[in-house]
Formats: structure tokens, C-alpha cells, sequence
């Protein structure tokens, strides 16, 4: 090839490439080399491990890991599960079924932040949830619903506000099968459980992988629902990475960024591969 | 005890109705196939005796069972698709297997009737592809020996060679026949291809706008077709007016048509004074003959190899001549006859 040629390469993989290298890229490496001691914006700048050492031995680093671990996880798979089903009911259209699939797309309009203090308006002290509840004569008295210990609020902020983006992907892969297809299957005596085991599942494992592991990343540096909705006696690491950075922490907040970034790497690994497995049968081929 | 029976079987959509009364049998081993133009009702039908579709009104027993209401999964029947139909996730041995599997067989009887299946339709060397390494042809065997492998009551084929070459079409044609008779299955198989109905057949049900229009063995549909819709389906007969002018003996009737005073010779008489009649094409005989001899200009010539087909118009409505060599010597003009009992008479002119 002639340099005239790596010239017209390079020109043209320069806007994609480029902004991946210089905008993407610059922010990784920065994050890398401040938790390993450089780039330090309150002291000396060299090679130390000496941060990465401190925040192992601290125990809320610790339980962050497994808190974002928890939320990324638990959101993502109860995303998928809500929009297999419906995703399945709205394979083929019937009448309605247009205006049913925009009203569950919805959510993916309203801002995570406004979601998040609505659903706090619903569930707090004197809120609507409350008062139906004591209306109804389930409950005496208010029930303290909001920053629950075990994140439930989290997560059903998070299935809601993730849901429809895993129904967009899930219902696309589900309705490219054909109907042929599942006729087969049940001429051959594949009940509506076997064709979802058999056959649905198994071609729409890639959306399915997408949708996990898209939505595990998002759950997992979650900061507007956590600080909203979430517990108040834990933090997510995205909560704790503000922290450090509120204090000028710049480089225990690059070791919480590295390990959140390495988190969602490994945790999408694991997610796209377990899903795989299961969705098609106990094998990954 | 038939293998099928389906009684008085009408299927609507909303306010089109797609099978109207439709009744017939099939016995175990027998081949029968629906016929009909495209949207006469021939797959909703089998889709009906499937179980993919639950019928507005009407019986369908299999076996002597009452199949109405119950679910494809349960029923002992097993569909050859137009599409095939393959689980493009699974390879050739998986697809083969799945209704084996989902019947929960045993390790060993699963691969004894695989191994039995592929043997059958030659794709030992494939088991291990996938649907999309496959060609047609093979996809086509696959879809086959995947409803074989069940052993059926009835296997019910929708059109299964039309995605197929010609070629193809015949040698694979002959091997669903061979191997319907040696499992003796009871086969319903759906096709708007008259000629694959003719080669396939024990017994041939002409649909039209969601009714049975004739039923019977090939040759006799082929020779005694009972409306011209019958006669123009199947074989692409020449059809025309004809107004009975006289009786000539017992079974000859002199008719009046478009091409000329014709004698036609039949043992049951005409339906009516006004009615229509056919002719095949390859019933005209090249020259002059006693009877029925006609000389029309050639309008247009077909060469199909070992014959030809030559074109002329009747009252602006085209008839064909199916000659063999001969057909190479004529230019401009045709004479040919046609004898009494080559013409058939139809129904009667409303």
C-alpha cells in the first residue's frame, strides 16, 4: 500500500478511532495512572500501590463492591425477566398491541431523577401508597417505605426505568422467529414452556446477553436512584467515588473508578456466558 | 377406522370464510392431496387437522379420537413446512431428535431411530451441520425425516417442494412417496402444482374458494373432470360453449360451438341444453377424421421439446393443440379432429 492509502485509512477510521483513543481512552488511563499514584493533585506524583492498599483494608470499599454488585445484578436480570414475557405476548400484533408496547416504552422518556422522586412522593411517610394502605385497612399507620435496608426501592426504580430498553431488544429477537418455527416445535410436542426453553430462549440469547449486561453496567454505577431511593447505611461506588472526590481524594476516587470499570468488564463476562449457558441448555456452543 | 376423518369442517375469519363444509377420509397409507389455487382454503385446512387453527364448526377425528380443542403438541400428527421449518440453533442430529427428546424416549431408541431416519433420507455425513450448511434439498430432507422420526399417525406436508428447483422437485417427490408407503403412513399433502398432485397421488381433493370441488383418483380427475374449473386446473383443458342440437344413438349428442358443429360420444348424458364442454390438447389428432374436424390459423407456437404446443383463437379465447413432430411442418394453418369420446361434457351455462 502507498502512504496515500494509509492516509485515506487513517482519515477515515479517524472519527470513530479517534474519539474512542483521545476521549475515551485519555479518561481510562487517567484513571489508571491516579489510582496507582500519578497524576496527583494534592501531593507528590510517582508509582504507588499505597492506594490501592488503603481502600482494600477499608470495609466500606468492601461492601460497596458487593452492594453495586447486588443492584447491578438483581436489576438487571429482574429487567430481562419482566420483558420476556412481554416481549412474547407482543410477538404477534393484535389489536391495541402498538399502543400497549409505546405505554411500556414509556419510561425510557422520563429521567432517571424525575423517576426517582416520584416514586418517593408514592411510597414516603404521608404519600399516596401509605394513605391507600390505611384507606384500604391493611395497614394502622404509615409504614416507613423510603431508603429501605435491602435496596428494594433501588431495584424497582431500576427494573422500571430498564425494562423497556431490555423489551426493545428482547422484542426484536423474539419476533424475527419465525412462526414456522414455533409450529414445528409444537407439532412435535414442545409445549409453551419447552418452546420458550427449547427455542425462544436459545434464539434470542444475544439479546438477552445485550440486555444483561447493558443494564448490569448502568445498575452498577447507579448514583441517582442509591442517593434518592437508596439505603442510607450503604453506599454504591459510585456514591463512594463522589465521596473521595468531595474531599479532593482524586486518587482513591480513580481506584473506586478502576474497580467499578473492572467490575462491569468481569460482571459482563460472567453475565454474557451464564446467560448463554443457561438459555441454551447447558451448552455454550 | 380411518386414519383422518373430517366432517362437515368450516373455518371463518371474522367475515371470510376460508374452508366451507369440507368433508373427506383418509385411510391409513394413503396419499391424498389438496389442490386448489393460492387462497382456496388447502393450508388452512391442514393447518385445521394440525391444530394450529381450531375450526369455527365441524368434526375432525384422528384415529377415532375427536381432535377438536386439543393443543398440536398433542396430537399424533406431524407437519412437513413450506419453509422447513428448522431450529436454525440446532445441528441435523438435534433437529431430528427434538420431538424424539420432548416425547422424553429413551437414550438408546433416540438413536436407533435417528440413526434409522438418516440412513433413510441420506444425511448420515450432515448430523453434524447446521441448518444453514445445508442446501435445500438437504434442509428439505431434514424437515421430512424430523416428522418421520415420530412416527406419526398422519405426517401433513404444506407445500414442502416449492422452494425447490425442478430437478430437485421430481427426484425428492419420489422419495416422500417412497418412503410414505413404506411406513404406511396416512399422507395429506398440500400443493398447487397439479402435476406434482398427478404423480404423487392415490387420491386428489380439488379445492376451490374453501370447498371441495371433485375428489378422486388422478387419472380419472385428470380424464372425467366434473367443471371447468376442474378441467382448466388440472391439465389446462380447452374449454367452450356448446348448445345440444340432437342425439345421435345412445351416447352420441351433436352439439353446437364456437368452433363448429362437434360430435361428442359420453356414457352419461349431457347436465343440461346450455353447457360447457373441454377437450385435451393432446387429444387432437393431426388431419381430417370422420368427425370433429377443424382448421384454424395458428395464432402462436410453444416448442416444449418432445412436443409443441400450437395456439388458436376461438371467439377471442385461445385453444390449444399438443402435436409431436408433426407440429414442425405446419406454418400458418392447422387441420386436426377430435374424437367423440375425447370430449367431456362439464357443468351447464347459468
Amino acid at each position: 500500500m502507498t502512504w496515500r492509502s494509509w492516509l485515506k485509512i487513517g482519515l477515515l477510521l479517524a472519527p470513530g478511532l479517534g474519539l474512542i483513543l483521545i476521549f475515551i481512552g485519555s479518561v481510562v488511563y487517567i484513571a489508571i495512572a491516579q489510582s496507582f499514584g500519578y497524576y496527583n493533585l494534592a501531593g507528590e506524583s510517582g508509582f504507588s500501590l499505597e492506594y490501592w492498599a488503603i481502600m482494600f483494608d477499608r470495609a466500606t470499599y468492601s461492601r460497596a463492591i458487593s452492594y453495586s454488585l447486588y443492584v447491578g445484578t438483581a436489576s438487571a436480570f429482574l429487567a430481562v425477566a419482566f420483558a420476556y414475557p412481554l416481549a412474547i405476548w407482543l410477538r404477534r400484533p393484535f389489536s391495541g398491541s402498538l399502543m400497549i408496547s409505546a405505554i411500556l416504552k414509556a419510561p425510557l422518556l422520563v429521567h432517571g431523577l424525575v423517576a426517582a422522586f416520584l416514586y418517593i412522593n408514592i411510597i414516603s411517610y404521608h404519600g399516596i401508597l401509605n394513605q391507600l394502605m390505611q384507606w384500604l385497612g391493611i395497614w394502622d399507620g404509615p409504614h416507613r417505605l423510603q431508603n429501605d435496608r435491602n435496596a428494594v426501592g433501588v431495584l424497582i426504580l431500576q427494573t422500571w426505568k430498564n425494562m423497556p430498553f431490555a423489551l426493545l431488544l428482547l422484542a426484536g429477537a423474539v419476533q424475527s422467529i419465525s412462526d414456522d418455527v414455533l409450529d414445528a416445535a409444537a407439532d412435535l410436542g414442545a409445549g409453551p414452556w419447552d418452546r420458550f426453553r427449547r427455542v425462544i430462549a436459545p434464539l434470542s440469547v444475544s439479546a438477552t446477553q445485550a440486555a444483561l449486561v447493558i443494564i448490569f453496567i448502568g445498575a452498577l454505577a447507579d448514583f441517582s436512584f442509591q442517593v434518592i431511593a437508596g439505603p442510607v447505611n450503604k453506599q454504591s461506588l459510585s456514591q463512594l467515588m463522589v465521596f473521595f472526590k468531595g474531599y479532593g481524594r482524586w486518587n482513591d476516587a480513580a481506584v473506586v473508578a478502576v474497580t467499578l470499570m473492572g467490575l462491569a468488564i468481569v460482571g459482563s463476562g460472567v453475565l454474557a456466558v451464564f446467560s448463554r449457558f443457561v438459555m441454551r441448555g447447558g451448552r455454550l456452543k | 377406522m380411518d386414519a383422518v376423518s373430517v366432517r362437515n369442517l368450516t373455518m371463518k375469519f371474522d367475515e371470510f370464510t376460508a374452508v366451507r363444509d369440507v368433508s373427506f377420509d383418509v385411510a391409513r397409507g394413503e396419499f391424498v392431496t389438496l389442490l386448489g389455487p393460492s387462497g382456496c382454503g388447502k393450508t388452512t385446512l391442514l393447518n385445521l387437522i394440525s391444530g394450529f387453527l381450531q375450526p369455527t364448526s365441524g368434526t375432525i377425528e384422528i384415529e377415532g379420537k375427536n381432535v377438536i380443542g386439543v393443543p398440536p403438541e398433542q396430537r399424533n400428527t406431524a407437519m412437513c413446512f413450506q419453509s422447513y421449518a428448522l431450529f436454525p440453533h440446532l445441528t441435523v442430529a438435534d433437529n431430528l431428535q427434538f420431538g424424539l427428546k420432548q416425547k422424553k424416549l429413551p437414550h438408546a431408541e433416540r438413536k436407533a431411530r435417528l440413526s434409522d431416519v438418516a440412513s433413510k433420507i441420506g444425511l448420515g455425513p450432515q448430523l453434524a451441520k447446521l441448518p444453514n450448511q445445508l442446501s435445500g434439498g438437504q434442509q428439505q430432507r431434514v424437515a421430512l425425516g424430523r416428522a418421520l422420526v415420530m412416527r406419526p399417525n398422519v405426517i401433513l406436508f404444506d407445500e414442502p417442494l416449492s422452494n425447490l428447483d425442478a430437478k430437485l422437485r421430481e427426484s425428492v417427490r419420489l422419495e416422500i412417496r417412497a418412503i410414505q408407503r413404506e411406513y404406511k403412513l396416512a399422507a395429506i399433502y398440500v400443493t398447487h402444482d397439479q402435476g406434482e398432485a398427478l404423480a404423487m397421488s392415490d387420491r386428489i381433493l380439488i379445492m376451490k374458494d374453501g370447498r371441495i370441488q371433485q375428489s378422486g383418483r388422478p387419472d380419472r380427475i385428470y380424464k372425467a373432470p366434473e367443471s371447468s374449473f376442474v378441467a382448466d386446473f388440472i391439465g389446462g383443458a380447452n374449454i367452450l360453449d356448446a348448445t345440444v342440437i340432437g342425439q345421435v344413438g345412445e351416447k352420441n349428442w351433436r352439439l353446437d360451438t364456437k368452433m363448429g358443429e362437434l360430435t361428442a360420444q359420453s356414457d352419461t348424458p349431457p347436465v343440461a341444453k346450455e353447457l360447457k364442454i373441454c377437450w385435451r390438447a393432446e387429444k387432437a389428432q393431426f388431419g381430417s377424421g370422420d368427425l370433429n374436424t377443424v382448421t384454424a390459423d395458428i395464432a402462436h407456437r410453444s416448442f416444449q421439446g418432445n412436443y409443441t404446443d400450437l395456439f388458436f383463437t376461438v371467439d377471442g379465447a385461445l385453444q390449444r393443440v399438443q402435436l409431436g413432430e408433426e407440429a414442425g411442418e405446419l406454418s400458418a394453418s392447422i387441420t386436426f379432429h377430435i374424437r367423440p369420446e375425447d370430449i367431456i361434457f362439464l357443468e351447464a351455462i347459468k
